[in-house]
């Protein structure tokens, strides 16, 4: 057993941070190749509660592990001599003079990505999918909403399969710095 | 070469791992509000497809394991924190050894549900059978099902397990 604390430390982030990658790439692969086809076999009225009940709590899972890669991946960067606390807060290896600071940054780029398409369903795509209508509302105006739930639907899978192949990027990025990096 | 490896390694742990947490927090919670036939339907078609995600992902960290150990040389070694070596007398080895026998259990553990846990929880009814067997039936498919969970939460805590014993090779072992 390590007897040295940083040791200790190094080898929590990098389990936290392999277990945030883990969350957010094999949570999305099922979701979207696992527990899809799940929901596509039983009739569309309960397809719809599972849809939601489990995009809810996988939507907790994804900012969960959003929040852990990028805390877990500073913490290590400063544990292995890249940043600092103090003013001007990177060393020279993060300048994009180089090839690990440039593969850093792209990866920080692409997290960033992944927050906006977050937020992105998270506040505009889910509440559509959400809306409920009232007891007397017309026949346009219900076409209407099931119009607009499912382009928030198509968008939703749209945007949650670019997340995947950028999440996937990421981890291609994250596995060179090992080499110094990619770009 | 090596960063194609070590990314397909951390994607079949991600795929295994991040499946098990999505079948057991996310599934298992969405089953919650759904009538019990279609919570039989869900299970069957996911649970039948996770394990060939499993099974496919374990199988991908084994090779691509073995390739990355089998690649690195004697001088990437001695250069790693510690100067590890592959040996049950350093650490690292002792660690590695720690991580393949937990790899094992989860092989196990995956294709036990896969071929045996899983399709004991299929329903076997015939219309001539009487109360008690009717009965029997249905306590053996609650005890397929309780082993299930029971193997399923044994999957999850091993996965976490391995991903911690794997991060701690990078400092030189755990054990």
């Amino acid at each position: 057993m390590p007897q040295d604390l940083d040791v200790w430390l190094h080898v929590m982030y990098g389990f936290l941070h392999d277990v945030g990658i883990a969350v957010y790439i094999g949570g999305a692969i099922s979701m979207e190749f696992v527990l899809g086809p799940a929901q596509a076999s039983i009739p569309p009225a309960q397809a719809q509660v599972m849809g939601q009940k489990t995009a809810d709590r996988f939507l907790w899972f994804v900012w969960g592990s959003l929040t852990l890669i990028i805390v877990t991946g500073i913490l290590r960067l400063e544990k292995i001599g890249h940043m600092d606390w103090a003013y001007p807060f990177f060393n020279d290896t993060m300048k994009l003079s180089s090839d690990y600071g440039r593969t850093v940054w792209t990866m920080f780029l692409l997290w960033s990505v992944l927050v906006v398409n977050g937020l992105i369903i998270t506040f505009v795509l889910r509440p559509r999918l959400q809306g409920r209508l009232g007891s007397g509302v017309g026949a346009t105006h219900v076409a209407a909403a099931q119009g607009t739930k499912m382009r928030a639907a198509t968008w939703v899978q749209r945007i949650t399969r670019a997340d995947l192949v950028i999440a996937v990027t990421i981890a291609l990025l994250g596995a060179s710095l090992k080499w110094g990096g990619a770009l | 070469m090596d960063t194609l490896l070590a990314t397909a390694h951390a994607l079949a742990w991600a795929v295994h791992l991040g499946g098990a947490l999505t079948m057991h927090w996310v599934l298992r919670y969405a089953q919650r509000e759904m009538p019990g036939s279609q919570v039989g339907i869900v299970c069957k078609r996911s649970g039948g497809r996770y394990r060939w995600f499993a099974l496919v992902a374990l199988g991908v960290v084994g090779v691509t394991g073995v390739l990355m150990l089998a690649t690195t040389s004697d001088t990437e070694f001695a250069a790693r924190p510690g100067s590890p070596s592959l040996s049950l007398a350093d650490s690292y080895g002792r660690t590695m050894l720690a991580l393949s026998v937990t790899w094992v259990m989860l092989v196990v553990a995956v294709a036990a549900m896969a071929f045996w846990l899983h399709p004991a929880q299929s329903k076997r009814s015939r219309p001539n059978m009487t109360h008690e067997q009717i009965q029997a039936e249905r306590q053996r498919i609650g005890q397929a099902i309780q082993r299930m969970d029971r193997v399923l939460r044994f999957e999850l805590i091993a996965g976490l397990g391995a991903v911690a014993i794997g991060a701690s090779l990078h400092q030189g072992g755990l054990f």
